[in-house]
C-alpha cells in the first residue's frame, strides 16, 4: 500500500510538471480538445432532438388528434370508432391525459416550475393516427376530415415540417461529425506533438530510469496521463460549452413563437448527461490516444 | 554470471564491433576490458545491458540468454546491473539524494526502503555531507561517485563501468578505484573499460585486451599491455 501511494504520489508530481513546462501548448491543446468535443456533443444532442420530434410522428406518416380537455367520454369513444373503421386508415392509438402528462412530465424534467403549473386536467387526450398510405396530401385531407369535428381541439400533421427539418438535422449532424472528426485529430496530434516535446525534454531522465531498470509503462505512464488530462480538461470545457449552447438554443425556441415548431426538438436530462459524459470520455480518448502514440513511438527500449 | 559464447555484433551490416568474442566471467570477478577507441568495449558492455542484441552467438547474464529474454523483461534484468559513464549521467536539476533516490524510485521501491538505503548508501561513497547538492556544485569525482552511488543503491550482481575515470585526475581516478574495489569485495562482479594504463597496472586484476572485436588477451591478475 506503502509502495502504491508512493508510485501514485510519483505519477501526479511528473505529470503536474509537465503540464506546468509547456503552458502556452497544453492550454492550445485543451482548446483544441474543447472546440472538437463540443461538436461531437452537439451532433449528439441534435441526434436525440430530431429522432425525439420525429418520434412524435412516428416517422412523418402520423398525425394527432387533440380532444377538448373537457369532451365528454361518449364523444372520445364515437370518434375512435369513427378512426377505427375508416378505410383510409390503418391504426389508431389513444393517448389519456395522464399518458400527455407523463410524456410531458419527461420532457421538462428541467423546468419543474412549468411543470407545476400544468394540471393534468388542462391537457388534451388525443388519437394518434397512423394513414394507410403515407402521402402528405392524403394526411392532410384525412386531417382536414377531423378538424371540425366537435370536441376536436386542433389536429397537427407536420409531415412536411418534419421531413424538412429532418433533413436539415441531418445534413447538420453529418457536417457536425465531419468536424469533430477533423478537430479530434488535430487536436491528437497536437497532444502527440506535446508529448514529443515533454519527452524530449526529460531524455535524460528517461536514459537514466531506463539504465535503473524502470520498465516502458512506468516511464510512459506520467506522459500518458498528462495527455488524458489534457483530454478531460477539454472534454470538460467542451461538454460545459455544448450544455450552455443547448440552454440557449432551447430558450430561444420556447421564447420565440416562429420557431415554436422546434419546441418538441428537446432532449431529455437523461440524454443531455449521456451526450455529456459521451462528450468528456471522447476528449479522454483523444488524450490517451495521442500520448499513448507518442510514447510508444519516442521511446525503445 | 557473464558468459558469451561465440558473439559477434555487427552493425548497419558491416562493421564488425564484436567478432567472435567467447568469455565467461565468474561471480565477484572484477574484469579491465582495455583496447584502443573502436575496439568492441562499448559495444560489449552494451550487449550486456541488452542495449544492443547480438548479431551472432549467445550473451547470458545473471543466467538469462538474452536472446531469449522478451522486452519487457529487460527492465528486470537491468536491475541485477548497475552502469557507471565517463559522463556521469546525472539529472542536474536533482540533488545528490535525489539522484540516487531516483533509482530506487522509478523501480517503484518503497519509500521506507528509500529513506534508509539513500543515506547508507551516500555514507558508504563518503557524501554524506553533500546530500543536498546539486551536481554542478560538485567536483568530478564527487560526481562520480554520486554516480557509482545510484548505481549500487538496488545492490546489483554485477556493475558495469565504462571509462569511469576518463574524466578524472589521477588522484581522483585512485580515490574511484579504491570505490570500486570496495563494491567488488562485497561480492559483486564489475567489469570495468578502461585506457587507464596506471590503473589497470597498479590493480593487477584480470584483464581482456581488444583489438578490432576480438579478444587478443586474457590474463589473471594481468597488466595493460
Amino acid at each position: 500500500m506503502a509502495g502504491f501511494l508512493g508510485r501514485a504520489g510519483y505519477f501526479t508530481r511528473e505529470t503536474w510538471l509537465n503540464v506546468r513546462r509547456n503552458l502556452t501548448l497544453t492550454v492550445a491543446a485543451i482548446l483544441t480538445v474543447a472546440v472538437g468535443v463540443m461538436l461531437v456533443g452537439l451532433g449528439l444532442m441534435a441526434r436525440y432532438a430530431s429522432s425525439n420530434a420525429l418520434g412524435r410522428w412516428q416517422g412523418g406518416v402520423q398525425f394527432e388528434i387533440f380532444m377538448e380537455p373537457d369532451i365528454a367520454g361518449g364523444q372520445i369513444d364515437a370518434l375512435g370508432e369513427e378512426l377505427r373503421i375508416h378505410p383510409d386508415i390503418e391504426r389508431i392509438q389513444y393517448v389519456t391525459q395522464d399518458q400527455a402528462f407523463a410524456l410531458l412530465e419527461e420532457m421538462l424534467v428541467d423546468e419543474p416550475e412549468l411543470l407545476a403549473e400544468i394540471s393534468v386536467e388542462s391537457l388534451p387526450s388525443s388519437y394518434r393516427v397512423v394513414p394507410r398510405i403515407a402521402e402528405g396530401e392524403i394526411i392532410e385531407s384525412l386531417a382536414a376530415q377531423f378538424r371540425q369535428r366537435p370536441g376536436v381541439y386542433s389536429v397537427e400533421t407536420g409531415r412536411q415540417q418534419v421531413d424538412a427539418i429532418r433533413e436539415w438535422f441531418n445534413s447538420f449532424r453529418w457536417i457536425v461529425l465531419l468536424m469533430s472528426i477533423v478537430l479530434a485529430a488535430a487536436s491528437a496530434l497536437l497532444i502527440f506533438n506535446m508529448i514529443r516535446v515533454a519527452m524530449f525534454a526529460r531524455r535524460r531522465e528517461i536514459e537514466v530510469m531506463k539504465l535503473v531498470g524502470a520498465t516502458n509503462s512506468f516511464i510512459r505512464l506520467p506522459f500518458i496521463l498528462e495527455g488524458m488530462l489534457h483530454g478531460l480538461a477539454g472534454g470538460l470545457v467542451g461538454a460545459v460549452a455544448a450544455g450552455a449552447l443547448r440552454n440557449h438554443v432551447e430558450e430561444l425556441f420556447g421564447r420565440s413563437e416562429i420557431l415554436a415548431f422546434f419546441r418538441s426538438f428537446t432532449v431529455t436530462s437523461g440524454q443531455f448527461t449521456t451526450a455529456t459524459i459521451a462528450t468528456v470520455l471522447m476528449g479522454v480518448i483523444v488524450g490517451a490516444l495521442g500520448s499513448a502514440f507518442a510514447a510508444g513511438r519516442f521511446l525503445d527500449v | 554470471m557473464i558468459r558469451l559464447d561465440n558473439v559477434t555484433k555487427i552493425y548497419k551490416g558491416e562493421t564488425r564491433a564484436v567478432d567472435g568474442v567467447t568469455l565467461n566471467i565468474e561471480k565477484g570477478e572484477f574484469v579491465f576490458l582495455v583496447g584502443e577507441s573502436g575496439s568492441g568495449k562499448s559495444t560489449m558492455l552494451r550487449l550486456l545491458t541488452a542495449e544492443e542484441a547480438a548479431t551472432g552467438g549467445q550473451v547470458h547474464v545473471a543466467g538469462k540468454d538474452l536472446a531469449r529474454i522478451s522486452s519487457w523483461r529487460v527492465p528486470y534484468l537491468r536491475r541485477n546491473i548497475g552502469s557507471v559513464f565517463q559522463d556521469f549521467k546525472l539529472l542536474p536539476q536533482k540533488t545528490v539524494y535525489e539522484n540516487v533516490a531516483f533509482a530506487l524510485e522509478v523501480i517503484g521501491r518503497p519509500r521506507n526502503i528509500i529513506t534508509t538505503q539513500v543515506p547508507a548508501i551516500l555514507e558508504l561513497v563518503g557524501l554524506s555531507n553533500k546530500q543536498k547538492s546539486f551536481p554542478d556544485e560538485l567536483s568530478g569525482g564527487e560526481q562520480q561517485r554520486v554516480s557509482i552511488a545510484r548505481a549500487f543503491v538496488n545492490r546489483p550482481l554485477i556493475l558495469l563501468a565504462d571509462e569511469p575515470t576518463g574524466n578524472l585526475d589521477p588522484n581522483t581516478a585512485q580515490e574511484i578505484m579504491r570505490l570500486l574495489d570496495r563494491i567488488n569485495r562485497t561480492g559483486t562482479t564489475v567489469v570495468m573499460a578502461t585506457h587507464d594504463q596506471t590503473i589497470v597496472d597498479q590493480m593487477r586484476r584480470r584483464v581482456v585486451a581488444l583489438h578490432a572485436g576480438q579478444v587478443v588477451r586474457d590474463e589473471q591478475q594481468g597488466v595493460y599491455a
